[in-house]
This record gives C-alpha cells, structure tokens and sequence, in this order.
C-alpha cells in the first residue's frame, strides 16, 4: 500500500490512520488500477471507457482539467483576454492530481477540485470519488508528470480497438486477484481465536421465552408473510431499543408536574441510521418506531457475481454524519463479515468515530462477528441471534417478498 | 420495607447507567427504580435508553404529542416483558435456509384489561404487539362520600375465565383501584396466578400492598418510585398521566 500524503484541513486523516494501522483489513477500494489515457478528443477514448465500465461497475472517471492551476491576478486576465495557455503542462497543478491519485490508491476518500473556465478559478465545492476498484485518468497531459505515470497500471496514448479487449482482461484477472487476496486476508483474521469468547462490545440479546417466541415464528419456513413482516417488525424495534443503550446519554435533571426534581437522562445529541441494502431496509419500519424522524443514510453492497466479493456499488449518507453523536448501522443478517466490515470502513472513512458506530443485526456467527470486532475493537454490536457462521441471506426476501 | 405508610424521604437510589463494557467514569449518574424484594415483581431492566424515556414523559415541559410516542415506547417494553411470563411448549421449526430452530410456542389465550381511563392509554402498546388481542374495561371511581374505590362499569370477555389477563393501569400508587379491578377478575374466575399487572410507575406502597393481598399475582413494572406524598400521589412521578396523555 503506497504511504497516503495526508493534506491537512481534509478531515479524513483519521481514515488514513485506521487503514495503516489494521494492515490486515484493507478495504477491497484500497490499491485500485489506475489506467491513464492520454488522447485528444475522437481518439477512441470512449470505447476503452465502455469497457472498463462495464469489466468493473465501480470505475470512476478522473478529468485532467479538474486540475488546471487556479490562476493569480495577472494569469487570469490573461485568461479572460484568451491569452492565457491552457494547453501547456504547467496550467496543470500536478501535485494536486497526484495527492488524488496517491488517496484513491491509499482506499481513502478524495475530494476533486472543480475548475469554472466561465470564472476561471478554482471553485469552493469538490466531487468526492471513493471506493472504485478502476480509475480512469483522462486529458492530454495524463501521461506527462513521471510521478503519476508511477502509479499506473496501464497507459495508453491513442488506444486502438483490439485495447478495450486487453484492458477488460487486465481489469477482470486484477479483480479476481484482488478477491482472492481479501479472501485470504479475512481468512487470516479469524486464526486463532476460534476459542475466544466475544468482545464484551458484542450484546447478543437474552434468550427469553418471549424472544424464542417472536424467533419461532420469524423462522419458521411455514409463517405467512402477513405474520413473518409482524413479527420481524416487532423483533427489530425491541433491537432498536436495545441498540440505544449502547449510545451516549448526558444527566439531566428535570422537574414533574407536582415540582418535584426527577434526576434522570437525556440523549446527548443526534443518533442517525444507515442501512445497509437490500437487509438493512428491512429494519426500516422498527427504527421509525423507536425514531420517526431519524435521518438515514443508505450504503448498498453487492456481492460480485464473479468473484463473490462484497462491492459498494451505492452510498448516501447526511452531510454532517461525523457531527452526529452515534450512528446506527443496520443489516439483517451477518454471516462472513465481509459487508459488515465494508460498511463500518465506509462510515469512518466519512469521519465516524469508531465508538459512535453500533452494529445491529437480526442474526450473526462468531467467525464474523469476530473478523468485526477484532478490525474495529471500539464499536459496539448487538445482535439478535447467535447463527452457524456461514448462513444465506434469507430474510431481506422474506420480508420483501421477492 | 413496603408496606411502611407514605412520606419516606424524596430520594431514590442513585446508580452509573450504560453498557457493561463501559467504565463507570464514562456512564452518566441516574436516579434508577428503588429496588423491591418480591419474586413476583419484576422491574425493567434500568437501561440508559429507559431512564431516558422516563425522563421525558415526567418532564412537566414535555409536550403531549412526545408524552404520548415516548410513553408508547415503555408500554411497548413493558409488554414485551409480560408475555414472558407466559406459559410456552417447545417446539421445533425448519428454517428458510432448512436449518431447524428450536423454538417455543405461546400456550393460552390472553386479553387485555384496562382500567380506565388511564389504563386505556397502554392498549395501543398492547396491540402494537398483540395485533387482535381482545381488551375489556373496568371503570374505578373515588366515591366522594367514603372516600374508597368504587366500580362504576365494566365490559370484560365472556370466556375471560379461560384467559390470561394482562391489567393495564400506568400509574400504581396506593393500589387502591387495582386491588378492587383484581378483585373483579378473580370474582369471574381469574385465578391470581393469571393475572399479569402492567404498570409504568409503581410505588413501594402500592407494591406492597399487592403483594400481601395477591401473593401469585404478577407485576410488571419500569420504575419503583421513591414513595407517596402525603396526598397519595407518587413522588416524584409524572403529574396525571390520563390528563397528561389526553386532555392537556
């Protein structure tokens, strides 16, 4: 893994320090392929863009002229007066570029500068790319500065159309490679601990006749779907409530209505949800219970048809989610850990503080539950059911239906 | 200790509420439920995320439509509670991954019975968990002149003999009125030890009370308060939870 440049201000150094110090967990984002095209328009640029798009979902387009340098007092009369020269290497602020590049590979988040030829300036807001598995640098002077042409895997100067073949292959054999590293990786974080009780952060809800009860019927095969949506509602705002102890409460002391002092409680400020699709969703109705109006980010992760790896293919999340006094992730069912796992790393690399993160699933095995807590000890988990480590994903289409 | 008479000092037991993995500097200081010694009370555990809800809906600044969605929460928990007393078989299901789960099934049928008006304010709870479950009523008055309980109406199953009864009534504070709802179920054939007692706010008195009266009753509670004022009004408590929950 390349040793990331943190630019200061950015807010998401904490990100790079969590991923250099757990070595043995990278998200699967971390040392993408980054492929550079250095054509001029109408020369085949495309078609390669096509295919890398469709050998790998995730790829993201980087634009050489989000990098022009934003130019001084002098320049930019230059520029307004068609003066100034935009085709030379030195309009591109190349440092800058490579701090992207040198972020994406590191599996962090990265903020893209906005260039407006109207104002000729730098503007204040940024796109965000994270998590591609592909990166496509493009414009004329992608192939110039010898310190970004390092760090890619493929260049091309006029691609040709027997490339788009070459890359697409390129792209699916790095990806199963990539696989099949994370696989031995997540492997590797079970050793030896098989025997090892569960962090005392794990909260697997008391077995209760009652719960047995709502379980019974949540997985018998043979419950209607009318009773199974009942029951699995009912079961998750019990979770939901559960999940809250593990969130930070401030004393607060109130007054009754007959004046007497009441030294109790309060929330310390904002617990918001994200979901983790499709399972997550089907949490949806017990959290409105418990929270009606609590925001809620989405993440969805799909497993690669090819490879089996976990991929983030969707994310939203509030704005102001690393403000927020904990943070709810919401999934159905855990069983390898592997989406679990993405999902915590997508939050704290939003800025979430580990210890705000609570976990909560329907059901979970040790192996996962495990490869979580042993990757990010200060979260806090709490789990419905305790299940053999390795279970299909039934619930989400139970409950949905489809 | 409970059955001592009223005014025992404002001042509940104070405790650190949180997680277990979590050091005591690092759990914020509550008042939590003054601890009673009967095998057939049981309080809710004293959670932080409780003592919160709590703690709202006994703020006099709290607003109707919040003392309503967050008392809804405790009832919700309070229900969940009770059906755990419950009697259950084993009974063993096959998964839709056809792996088998040993599970339990509800034996028994059961109803709701509220004391009104305010015991009315927990059948929304109860059926947010007990979708069709029937609920009958039994309206206690103070008569003025003996100052007692008196019953003005009720409406209960016909077959409730066969059932097991969960009363509703959110505030326990003499227990004046559910002795006397009590005694009108066993009077239709409730045995005691079918009797499940709901209860948001519950005073050591009041427990007391019961427990000598009904030994095999049961009683569910989120918070045994400090005691009763010298009107026999719980203290701290919330104020008048039917007023507060409907009219205020």
């Amino acid at each position: 893994m390349d040793t990331a440049i943190s630019r200061p201000g950015r807010g998401d150094d904490k990100s790079a320090a969590t991923i250099a110090k757990r070595a043995h967990y990278s998200p699967p984002w971390a040392d993408l392929s980054i492929i550079g095209i250095a054509g001029s328009s109408g020369s085949g640029k495309s078609t390669l863009s096509h295919a890398i798009a469709r050998a790998d979902p995730t790829s993201a387009d980087l634009l050489q002229d989000s990098y022009y340098k934003p130019l001084g007092p002098e320049a930019s009369k230059k520029a307004f007066m068609n003066e100034y020269d935009f085709d030379s290497p030195d309009a591109i602020d190349f440092d800058a570029l490579l701090e992207t590049l040198q972020d994406l590979k590191a599996g962090k988040r990265a903020e893209v500068p906005v260039y407006s030829f109207e104002r000729h300036q730098r503007m204040e807001e940024t796109t965000t790319i994270y998590s591609p598995h592909v990166l496509i640098l493009e414009g004329i002077f992608a192939l110039y500065d010898p310190r970004v042409m390092d760090l890619m895997d493929m260049r091309y100067v006029v691609p040709q159309r027997n490339h788009a073949a070459m890359v697409t292959q390129y792209i699916e054999r790095k990806l199963l490679e990539k696989s099949t590293h994370h696989r031995a990786a997540l492997k590797s974080l079970e050793a030896g601990f098989e025997s090892e009780p569960l962090s005392e952060r794990v909260v697997v809800l008391k077995d209760t006749p009652q719960l047995r009860g709502m379980n019974t019927l949540i997985q018998d095969i043979d419950t209607s779907s009318e009773d199974f949506i009942f029951y699995f509602d009912r079961f998750t705002c019990l979770l939901i409530e559960q999940a809250l102890n593990n969130v930070h409460y401030k004393e607060q002391t109130v007054e009754t209505s007959a004046g007497i002092p009441y030294r109790g409680l309060a929330p310390k400020g904002e617990v918001s949800a994200v979901l983790v699709l499709r399972g997550g969703a089907a949490f949806e109705a017990g959290l409105r219970r418990v929270i009606p109006d609590c925001r809620t980010g989405r993440l969805l992760i799909q497993n690669n048809v090819r490879t089996g790896e976990p991929e983030l293919h969707y994310l939203k999340l509030p704005k102001d989610i690393s403000k927020h006094e904990s943070v709810l992730l919401l999934d159905s069912q855990m069983s390898s850990g592997g989406s679990g796992l993405m999902a915590v790393q997508v939050l704290v690399d939003h800025g979430v503080p580990q210890d705000r993160i609570v976990f909560a699933t329907y059901s979970a095995g040790r192996v996962g539950l495990h490869r979580l807590t042993k990757v990010f000890p200060d979260i806090a988990v709490v789990v419905g059911n305790m299940v053999s480590d390795i279970e299909a994903r039934w619930i989400e289409s139970r409950y949905f239906r489809c | 200790m409970a059955s001592a008479p009223a005014k025992r000092p404002h001042v509940g037991p104070t405790q650190c509420v949180g997680p277990d993995y979590r050091s005591e500097s690092q759990k914020p200081i509550a008042t939590v439920s003054t601890e009673v010694k009967y095998e057939t009370v049981t309080t809710l555990p004293q959670t932080p995320q409780l003592i919160a809800l709590l703690t709202k809906i006994r703020d006099k600044n709290t607003e109707r439509a919040d003392f309503i969605f967050y008392s809804n929460r405790i009832i919700r928990l309070l229900v969940e509670e009770g059906l755990n007393h419950l009697p259950v078989v084993e009974q063993t299901v096959t998964t839709p991954v056809g792996r088998n789960y040993a599970g339990l099934m509800f034996q028994g049928k059961i109803c709701g019975v509220s004391i009104m008006r305010a015991g009315e304010a927990m059948e929304q709870g109860l059926r947010d968990c007990c979708r069709s479950v029937r609920i009958g009523k039994i309206l206690i008055q103070r008569d003025e002149e003996t100052a007692q309980p008196k019953l003005f109406y009720d409406k209960l199953p016909e077959d409730i003999a066969d059932r097991w009864v969960l009363l509703l009534d959110p505030m326990f504070a003499t227990g004046g009125s559910a002795i006397m709802a009590v005694e009108v179920l066993k009077n239709r054939g409730v045995p005691e030890e079918r009797i499940l007692f709901l209860n948001l706010i519950a005073s050591p008195e009041g427990i007391g009370n019961f427990a000598t009266k009904f030994p095999k009753l049961r009683v569910v509670t989120a918070f045994v308060d400090q005691g009763l004022d010298s009107k026999n009004y719980i203290v701290p408590g919330l104020g008048d939870f039917g007023d507060r929950f409907y009219t205020m």
